[in-house]
């Protein structure tokens, strides 16, 4: 009466063969008996969880050990950047303006005459705290009330609805200079505020839908059907089968926001100087872009890897949370 | 094996109806989907109670009735005795203890993103009395075990498992709470016939083993003849007949009945000719404007003028009350009659028994 | 012949390895004749009907061997653009899933009249008139008010009588009907194979049945081929197949069905699973979960071996399968 495997290493037949529905895709199955293969944990051994296979799965995945490092390296020079960079950002001289790399200036200087390598690394404090603070707050606001909403739908439902149209009408320049105008504070905070409060509509929109997806799966009336509390299915059944889709939104927005911070400071309702951020230098350095590309490459590069190291770190993370991609 | 025992569900006046709205912010009721519209049956312990249907007839929202997953608009259900359609909190949890759901689809009826472990043992965090906490891991295996399952399988995702399997393991979180009544909705109709004829059998073997009451729902007249005691036919929201598996399949008094057997391919070319097709016009009604009177009269050969104004009751028909024959089970038709849609099988059964049942 | 097809084989291959869909096919079809090609999820039955129609995903899938004989002319030697006559004018095919086989933006009477503007070059006001006339013969009341319908205003059985009419619309030698009525309830089903049989009688056209209800095999097929892990594992008239199977597999999946007609005790059940295409068992590839299995089956390929005229079985021991349930 037991249904035994037929393949004794066997692999499921490829799902990603698309439209040839008469393949054994649905009914051949994976059931190796190897000990000690990578799923194998010999017989019924220590109890394993998603979070925990996915724990074992992204310290093997070089593209999660990678992005991590970047970011580790970038939090670090967030929090000590003199640690790496002598001397200090606001310390310019006019004199070697777009001047090309020099000893203790690898990177040259800018059209003010600054060290642009002390600038970078001084710069990422205020574009690493705007980038990941703001998709933090996006993710946290927006997934928690389009989640709900999506959940319980009903009046709330329907007023948030609205609500996030009429914040998608809203231009995000022209609010920001309207908004930040009034604002006298020179921190990232108004500007964190500010990206939040016009950001979580969009996560909200992709969480909520996420959600009514998850919700209508028969696993959901299943746990229902057990008696399982609404938190119960939300933390345990939803959750974990709506976060794909909002992690890929907010990390790629992570980098939309650190390039919206250098918009607004461009237009000089963000951080202003002496602030130190790698919108500002990116900002100042495009007039220059022909006689001193250095001043605009060098904090435009690193904006570039920071966004990359995160979008490579949600997609790692995305997928370890998927068991069907192991 | 007769429903001489006790009714362990009772079922009076079911009714479920969605309501239709419009409106953005404001809702306004502009009519109601008439899902179930008036079901009684009563299931007696250790019995099977199969309900056949076709799409759109409500069969589905009676098992969602069942297990509290829907709150129905009226009428009541009883369990041993306790009307559980009003409860709420610790006492609907106590219920759902009781009876317990198999779901249809067994690939979006289990978490893709929880170990099979995870899954058959969730029903012991939700109700942590159930099992003390250190034996919960031996339970899980144990479950898979009496579903044909290698217990070692508690560390694998679901997407490693074929259909049959994923069911398996579907039917082991139902039994993990010991319920006394599963309700199961279209349990094989997602399955390859080599692998479907493998879970009713474990069924059957299941509802032996563990004392089990089955309200078995299902559109194939076929297996649910198979696996059930008794048969309640249902159309429009409503069951038109219903009775021990003989009276309906043999002797059957409702046309729509009559109908549906008719229907039914039977494997046996031989059968062809002998057969005698009832061929329904038309589509079934919408479940928003149900027709007056009889529902089934739009597509009914024996229709009258009564039918559209009189809605018959589902009881043993005049013409066979007092008569003790198989055709005197409930019937709600005004004009019933029995017929043999089905002719019986030739003598000679050929059964393969080289391996006996997988 | 109408239809010929030999030594059919389609493979896919995907990330995981290579998987064997199809392999050594032969089966042909003949004007006015239903072969029913009757199989479980994976058995290759729908890959061969795609192979035949040309509408295989390429790639993934690919036909590695085989020829498609349509009228005496090898189809898998045709360029595209002559295939693509053959689609529609000479074979035309049925899909399960009407409601997404039909364009949900299009009226019916534009997706109708569609194959006559574009295969005959008709204006638009005649096949529209087409259109009504086709809809008209497969039964659809008031045809003339509903040709303006959108697909999702239908029910289920008239979209099905809607997707026959388009496969009907330029009168094809041949139809390929991949489980046409599997979406349907049962009194729908029985509407429209009713419908299905009638037309084809009137055409006089070959049609393939690609199922696995053994229901409606019985009740429509002329002759029926068996198929399993890519393979015709049997092939023959269909009241001799009912009668007595040739083949362990055949009298498993006949022995597993619950019947409407008698209360069986516990249902036979063929054990294990159907095999993974990408590792196809040596020799017989059933023998795994055969009982009848001997040594040869999980060494020697068995040939389709002839039983009687017109009928073949894949089983070293069809003579014991076919005489007696004891063995």
């Amino acid at each position: 009466m037991r249904d035994q495997p037929q393949q004794p290493e066997g692999a499921i037949a490829g799902t990603g063969m698309g439209g040839a529905m008469d393949l054994g895709a649905s009914e051949a199955v994976t059931l190796e008996r190897t000990p000690g293969g990578p799923a194998g944990t010999g017989p019924a051994g220590r109890p394993r969880s998603l979070w925990s296979d996915a724990w074992r799965d992204l310290r093997r995945n070089p593209v999660f050990l990678l992005s991590a490092l970047v970011i580790l390296f970038l939090v670090f020079i967030s929090l000590w950047p003199s640690a790496i960079a002598s001397g200090s950002p606001l310390t310019c001289d006019l004199a070697k303006a777009q001047d090309g790399a020099a000893p203790g200036a690898p990177f040259g200087y800018d059209g003010q005459g600054c060290n642009v390598y002390t600038r970078t690394v001084y710069g990422a404090r205020a574009s690493v705290t705007v980038g990941l603070c703001a998709t933090l707050g996006v993710a946290l606001l927006g997934s928690v009330l389009g989640g709900l909403a999506g959940y319980f739908g009903g009046v709330w439902d329907s007023v948030l609805s609205r609500v996030t149209d009429i914040f998608f009408a809203i231009p995000v320049v022209l609010g920001g200079l309207v908004l930040l105008s009034v604002v006298t504070s020179n921190t990232v905070w108004p500007v964190v505020g500010f990206m939040v409060l016009l950001g979580w509509p969009q996560i909200s929109r992709i969480a909520r839908g996420a959600v009514i997806t998850a919700k209508q799966n028969d696993y959901v009336q299943a746990a229902r059907a057990l008696g399982a509390s609404d938190s119960r299915i939300l933390l345990r059944h939803i959750a974990p089968n709506a976060v794909a889709p909002v992690i890929v939104v907010a990390t790629i927005a992570l980098g939309t926001y650190i390039a919206l911070e250098a918009t607004l400071s461009y237009l000089g309702v963000g951080l202003k100087p002496p602030s130190v951020s790698w919108g500002i230098d990116i900002s100042a350095a495009s007039p220059y872009i022909r006689n001193a590309p250095h001043a605009l490459l060098w904090p435009a590069g690193a904006l570039a890897l920071t966004v990359l190291a995160f979008i490579m770190l949600g997609d790692a993370v995305r997928d370890a949370l998927d068991p069907k991609l192991r | 094996m007769a429903p001489t025992t006790e009714p362990i569900l009772e079922v009076s006046g079911l009714v479920k109806h969605y309501p239709l709205t419009r409106g953005v912010l404001f809702k306004k009721q502009i009519g109601a989907v008439k899902a179930v519209d008036g079901v009684d049956f009563t299931l007696h312990r250790g019995e099977t109670l199969g309900i056949v249907g076709e799409s759109g007839c409500g069969k589905s929202t009676v098992a969602k009735l069942l297990c509290s997953l829907e709150r129905p608009t009226a009428g009541s259900i009883r369990f041993k005795g306790e009307d559980i359609t009003g409860l709420s909190g610790r006492a609907l949890k106590a219920v759902r203890r009781n009876i317990q759901m198999v779901f249809q689809d067994p690939y979006t009826s289990l978490n893709p993103r929880m170990t099979v472990g995870d899954i058959v043992g969730e029903p012991y965090d939700i109700h942590p009395e159930a099992a003390p906490k250190g034996e919960r891991r031996r339970r899980v295996q144990e479950l898979l075990d009496v579903v044909g399952l290698d217990p070692d399988y508690v560390n694998r995702y679901p997407h490693q498992f074929s259909g049959g399997q994923r069911q398996r393991i579907g039917i082991a979180r139902g039994l993990a709470l010991r319920p006394e009544v599963i309700v199961a909705d279209e349990p094989v109709s997602a399955l390859d016939v080599s692998v479907q004829a493998q879970v009713i059998n474990l069924l059957d073997r299941l509802q032996s083993e563990f004392d089990l009451s089955y309200v078995f729902i299902a559109h194939d007249l076929s297996i649910v003849r198979h696996i059930s005691d008794r048969v309640g036919v249902m159309y429009l929201g409503r069951i038109v007949e219903i009775g021990r598996d003989a009276e309906i399949y043999d002797h059957p008094t409702h046309p729509y009945t009559q109908a549906l057997l008719s229907a039914v391919p039977v494997p046996d070319p031989e059968a062809r000719a002998q057969r005698e097709r009832i061929i329904l016009t038309g589509d079934v009604p919408s479940p928003t404007a149900i027709p007056s009177g009889c529902r089934f009269r739009t597509r009914c050969w024996k229709a009258q003028r009564r039918c559209a104004q009189e809605v018959p009751a589902l009881a043993v028909p005049e013409a066979f009350r007092g008569t003790a024959g198989p055709a005197a089970h409930a019937s709600a038709c005004h004009f019933a009659q029995e017929a043999a849609p089905v002719p019986p099988a030739p003598p000679g059964e050929r059964r393969l028994n080289g391996n006996g049942p997988g | 012949m109408l239809l010929d097809v030999r030594d059919l084989h389609v493979e896919f291959r995907t990330r995981d390895g290579v998987a064997h869909a199809v392999n050594g096919v032969n089966f042909a079809v003949d004007a006015g004749e239903t072969l029913a090609v009757l199989g479980e999820s994976g058995s290759g039955k729908s890959v061969t009907a795609q192979a035949v129609m040309g509408i295989l995903d390429v790639p993934p899938g690919r036909i590695t061997a085989g020829r498609i004989l349509f009228r005496g002319q090898d189809l898998l030697k045709l360029r595209e653009q002559e295939r693509r006559r053959v689609r529609g004018a000479g074979i035309a095919m049925i899909f399960q899933d009407a409601l997404s086989a039909l364009n949900p933006v299009l009226s019916v009477g534009d997706q109708l009249g569609e194959m006559f503007v574009v295969h005959r070059g008709m204006s638009r006001k005649d096949a529209r008139a087409r259109a009504v006339d086709l809809m008209d013969r497969v039964r659809i009341p008031a045809a003339a008010q509903r040709v303006r319908d959108y697909p999702h205003q239908f029910s289920g059985g008239m979209r099905q009588r809607i997707m026959i009419a388009m496969a009907l619309s330029l009168e094809p030698a041949l139809i390929i009907a991949d489980e046409p009525t599997t979406a349907l309830d049962v009194t729908v089903q029985a509407q429209v194979m009713e419908l299905l049989a009638e037309l084809q009688r009137e055409y006089r056209m070959g049609l393939i049945l690609i199922t696995h209800d053994l229901g409606v095999v019985a009740d429509v097929a002329d002759r029926i081929a068996v198929m399993y892990a890519g393979k015709i594992v049997e092939s023959a008239p269909v009241r001799d197949l009912y009668k007595a199977p040739a083949h362990p597999y055949t009298r498993g999946l006949l022995d597993s069905v619950p019947r409407l007609d008698r209360k069986g005790q516990e249902l036979y059940a063929i054990k294990g699973l159907p095999p993974n295409l990408m590792r196809v068992p040596p020799g017989c590839s059933f023998h795994p979960r055969c009982p009848m299995a001997q040594d040869v089956c999980r060494t020697d390929e068995p040939p389709l071996y002839p039983v009687s005229d017109g009928r073949g079985s894949a089983c070293h021991f069809w003579r014991e399968c076919l005489h007696g349930p004891d063995h």
